[in-house]
């Protein structure tokens, strides 16, 4: 532990040692008072960065070495370096292509569909109409509520026996026999998709709102005057106009649906036979039902270069830094 | 004036928190792992009394269920347990080799002819056996049984005595007799999700006489015999006896579906009936005993307390642990206890609670455990298996009621692995043996 915390500190030496002489090497002249004003914004930031170095840098470095360990809670005294044990475990493991397959299927149809949704759903409150405030109220509220609350509502709501979504089917005669949404593969992570998709719209929905308001009405004008049908006025206006928003809530959107676990933990808790388990919530199984936090830890890491990877190539793809120029 | 006034308040207001908890100054934490409003308002007056007896103040602090093998392994791992804790046997081997919990063998010695022979010669025996040592005082005691839909038995012209009992084939033919999806009936409360091996573990064990492991640590539930048996029991929930969503099932689900008029049979512990007394009618359910073996015409069934009082090792106060833990098992508050929690006592002067006589709810119970063919077969071992239990040994038979893999190989990878750290376990305790099966007629 103590080493760990040694090698912290040197690694936060390091890039501050490297921060100074990247200064001093830019500075000949006035050298005392140059060095002040090219100090002065680092030591402004210093307080937050440091607070940042403490809660996120530690845990991410010591994360790092611990996927690299033999390190589990219920045998303090036997943590060891096992080289890539915990990596070679993992990937040995017999569901993890399930696994990994359910989590880009969670997050590729969740994501998507929240994503639709939420922009034909802030189209439509972008008119004003009466009673919009109170509509507009309620459909939002989805997202003010916790998963857990809403995870208890799905799956009661899918119960096989006395489900509220079985008795409907079966009374619009869409179904003859019950359906055990929770206890068949493919339909339990399919619950747990829906119950995401309707936890998401409003953050989609809210967002394009704002961002959708922000367009002058006077293109639209032109555009009308000029003879623009609806759908040419959405791919050439609406859309470009709104188009970082979109490129930004698809990045955090896509990063937190993948680290979310909770909805699945109280649904299905990730059955049956693992088939609604995603990475984020086997690590979490192994984590604290197994304690091997360095199995847990290397699960942690795969999970960060797959997020690293997807957001470098999905800025790249987008076009981020060109968004929004006309 | 004012404001010296609230000054002064506040000054005293920050000074309570430093002043002795007790006349005694004795403070203790008491950690609760399976809270409830009734057991927190229960053990809060009892703490109230018990400091108002000797002086020593006792703490309240509780953790769901489903989240306290984590935070005690924290609180362990970091040194923090409270002084109190109520444990879970199957926590016990992870507990003890950690050295989170200290033996109690000298504060119990000389009063163990107050308890009942349940907790010195199954409970605190296998510890001893176990671990070494005794480490636990059981809260109550707690006996498997069939809950049984009575009502469903006699419109099926069943004629169930719990006092004839019943073999498990008779049993597996109940449950077939009761399953009609026509009317919304399945015959049992299958349990899918975790802890399905567990009543499927002392089935198999009915074939080998109670034992898991021979000698040398190699698995006994195994064999082709042992694997036909796995499809037997699974065949329950394949052959349609239970509704499919029942392949998730875990406790919560088992019971309200019993309750709720769903399922025709449910095999659990005693603690049950206190559900049972309280949410169905008298003529609606009956608790048969746990079917004798098809083998050797015993009954096996697994005796054992739900929770237990240990005294943490990081505890500053041992000796006041101990006084609160006695307080707790006094018979008048452990019949209290019992009755809120559906257990049975652990004292033997509380026996003779009506209760608990031949025409109380737990006569069934109460019968097993007097009957001299009740055999309490081996755990899982004394290693530590908390992750097999909540990962493995559910999800392998969850595959095969999938049909993804075949009994023998779903049943072989849970024997393979638990073999595997029975084995390790040998080997890295020189001098110990595999647990034996227990019954009350040895000594």
């Amino acid at each position: 532990m103590l080493w760990q915390i040694a090698l912290y500190i040197l690694l936060v030496v390091i890039l501050f040692a490297a921060g100074f002489r990247l200064l001093r090497k830019h500075e000949k002249k006035n050298r005392q008072l140059q060095i002040s004003k090219k100090l002065e914004p680092y030591l402004f930031i210093m307080p937050a960065f440091l607070l940042l170095l403490l809660a996120f840098g530690y845990p991410l470095v010591n994360s790092v070495l611990m996927s690299f360990q033999n390190y589990k809670l219920i045998e303090p005294g036997k943590v060891y370096f096992n080289n890539f044990a915990n990596f070679k475990n993992l990937f040995s493991d017999r569901d993890i292509g399930l696994i990994m397959r359910n989590s880009f299927v969670y997050v590729i149809a969740s994501v998507g569909m929240q994503f639709l949704l939420g922009l034909i759903l802030s189209l439509a409150l972008k008119k004003k109409f009466r009673g919009r405030g109170v509509y507009q109220a309620i459909v939002f509220l989805p997202w003010a509520f916790s998963a857990f609350v809403i995870g208890l509502m799905f799956r009661w709501s899918f119960n096989g026996e006395y489900g509220v979504v079985n008795d409907l089917l079966i009374k619009l005669g869409l179904i003859t026999e019950k359906i055990a949404w929770l206890g068949t593969p493919g339909l339990s992570l399919l619950v747990v998709i829906l119950a995401m998709i309707w936890m998401g719209v409003p953050f989609f929905a809210i967002m394009y709102l704002a961002a959708l308001q922000s367009i002058p009405e006077d293109v639209y004008e032109a555009a009308d005057i000029d003879g623009c049908g609806a759908v040419r006025r959405f791919f050439a206006i609406t859309f470009p106009y709104i188009k970082p928003t979109v490129i930004m809530t698809l990045l955090l959107r896509t990063i937190w649906v993948f680290n979310s676990f909770d909805l699945i933990v109280v649904i299905t808790g990730g059955g049956p036979a693992n088939h609604s388990q995603t990475l984020p919530s086997y690590m979490y199984t192994r984590a604290f039902s197994g304690y091997d936090f360095g199995l847990a830890s290397a699960l942690g890491v795969v999970l960060m270069v797959i997020l690293a990877v997807y957001a470098v190539i999905f800025l790249q793809v987008t076009k981020y830094n060109k968004a929004g120029d006309f | 004036m004012k404001k010296k006034l609230v000054a002064l308040m506040l000054c005293v207001m920050m000074f309570i928190p430093l002043l002795p908890a007790g006349a005694s100054g004795v403070q203790l934490r008491f950690i609760d792992v399976s809270p409830s409003p009734a057991r927190q308002e229960y053990y809060e007056k009892t703490f109230a009394k018990f400091r108002e007896e000797t002086g020593i103040s006792v703490a309240y602090e509780s953790v769901p269920w489903d989240d306290a093998a984590n935070k005690l392994t924290i609180l362990g791992t970091s040194n923090q347990l409270p002084d109190v804790i109520t444990t879970w046997a199957g926590w016990l081997g992870q507990f003890t080799a950690a050295g989170w919990v200290i033996p109690l063998a000298d504060y119990i010695a000389g009063t163990e002819d107050q308890y009942t022979d349940t907790v010195t010669k199954l409970v605190w025996k296998g510890e001893k056996e176990l671990y070494g040592n005794v480490y636990t005082v059981p809260d109550g005691m707690m006996v498997k049984g069939v809950f049984v839909r009575k009502d469903w038995a006699e419109e099926e012209g069943m004629d169930l005595d719990p006092k004839k009992g019943w073999t498990y084939s008779e049993y597996f033919d109940a449950v077939r007799k009761f399953t009609n999806p026509e009317k919304n009936r399945y015959g049992t409360s299958f349990r899918g999700a975790r802890g399905a091996f567990d009543p499927l573990f002392v089935y198999l064990q009915t074939l080998t006489g109670g034992r898991a492991y021979a000698d040398d640590g190699s698995a006994l539930f195994n064999t082709p015999e042992a694997v036909a048996a796995y499809e037997t029991w699974n065949g329950l929930y394949l052959d349609g006896n239970a509704p499919k969503d029942a392949i998730n099932w875990g406790f919560i689900e088992m019971v309200d579906n019993f309750t709720g008029g769903l399922t025709g049979t449910l095999i659990n512990d005693s603690e049950v009936a206190a559900t049972c007394i309280t949410s169905m009618k008298d003529e609606q359910w009956m608790v048969m005993p746990m079917p004798e073996s098809d083998v050797d015409g015993k009954i096996y069934n697994t005796v054992n307390s739900p929770y237990a009082y240990s005294i943490s090792a990081s505890s500053k106060n041992p000796d006041a642990a101990w006084q609160l833990i006695e307080y707790l098992t006094r018979p008048d508050n452990n019949i209290e206890y019992c009755k809120l929690t559906g257990l049975i006592p652990i004292k033997k002067d509380v026996g003779d609670d009506p209760l608990y006589g031949p025409d109380g709810y737990y006569a069934t119970f109460m019968q097993q455990l007097n009957d001299p063919r009740l055999v309490v077969p081996c755990a899982f071992g004394p290693f530590s298996y908390t992750d097999m239990h909540q990962g493995m040994m559910h999800e392998e038979i969850q595959k095969y009621l999938l049909g993804q893999q075949d009994a023998k190989t779903s049943l072989g990878l849970v024997a393979g692995e638990l073999e595997k750290r029975m084995k390790q376990y040998l080997a890295d305790n020189p001098g110990s043996a595999v647990e034996q099966p227990k019954s009350l007629s040895e000594e």
